[in-house]
């Protein structure tokens, strides 16, 4: 079931182009400023061409709506992370959640991610003992 | 997500059902904790019924399919879902009485296929 090695081959369709202007008075910067950490971010990044979180903290901005650099939500509020969801080809994807107005968006993970950040999100259901892990126990 | 018509939604709302858009079952809309759900105990699948940027009914009515867990800093779990139809996303708390394998599942499996070796953790 767990598909290892290359991950991009199965994919249709390559990444669309993210072409924004991220300096400051529409200068084309190639990089910005983390709001969580303050980190300067280059704009590329290990196996994604869609880097919109800080590889560090892995918070975001909100400026896009649904198409990657397409600036059309004019919210602009911090991004956390909420949670970590796996496609169907076993690629991860961050679940970000904008704090000022609540929507929710979806980016995959970046290859120079903070690995450790990433596994305490994904270890965070599993860190509570509630209900679901004494119904597994029960099997 | 109650498909009954609006004047019976007032009066007889304790008792009010849906049936489930993928396994059709049909379930109760308030949950034994009193708790107003929207998707499915069983298969934890919803419909788009709200819409979550505008507020109000949505027109899109496509099936939700859960892909993951939120762990709030309360500790509460919460349900994402995403439109197989649009694409939107949205949150939902868990109810007491939802299928705890389905969740389980859901929770398991980003380790169950990690995009990096897992060893190295090991030694921290």
């Amino acid at each position: 079931m767990t598909r290892r090695g290359p991950r991009r081959t199965g994919r249709g369709r390559p990444q669309r182009p993210k072409d924004v202007l991220h300096g400051p008075a529409g200068a084309r910067g190639d990089a910005f400023r983390c709001v969580g950490c303050r980190l300067d971010v280059p704009l590329a990044a290990p196996g994604t061409a869609h880097r919109n979180h800080c590889p560090s903290c892995l918070v975001s901005l909100h400026v896009d709506r649904r198409i990657p650099g397409d600036r059309a939500a004019g919210c602009g509020g911090r991004m956390t992370v909420l949670s970590l969801s796996v496609r169907q080809d076993g690629e991860w994807t961050l679940i970000h959640h904008c704090l000022t107005c609540g929507e929710l968006s979806a980016n995959r993970i970046a290859g120079d991610d903070n690995a450790l950040a990433l596994i305490r999100l994904a270890l965070r259901p599993l860190a509570d003992a509630r209900l679901p892990v004494r119904a597994m126990l029960t099997l | 997500m109650s498909h009954d018509n609006p004047q019976h939604r007032s009066a007889m709302s304790s008792i009010d059902t849906f049936t489930c858009v993928r396994c059709g079952l049909t379930v109760a809309t308030f949950a034994p904790d009193g708790g107003r759900r929207d998707h499915c105990p069983s298969c934890l699948h919803s419909r788009h019924l709200v819409d979550h940027v505008e507020g109000g009914p949505s027109d899109c009515e496509g099936r939700m399919t859960p892909v993951s867990i939120a762990v709030l800093r309360t500790g509460d779990w919460m349900v994402i879902h995403r439109c197989v139809r649009c694409d939107e996303l949205t949150s939902s708390p868990v109810r007491g009485d939802d299928n705890q394998l389905i969740l389980m599942r859901m929770a398991v499996r980003p380790l169950a296929q990690p995009p990096f070796p897992l060893e190295a953790f090991g030694d921290l």
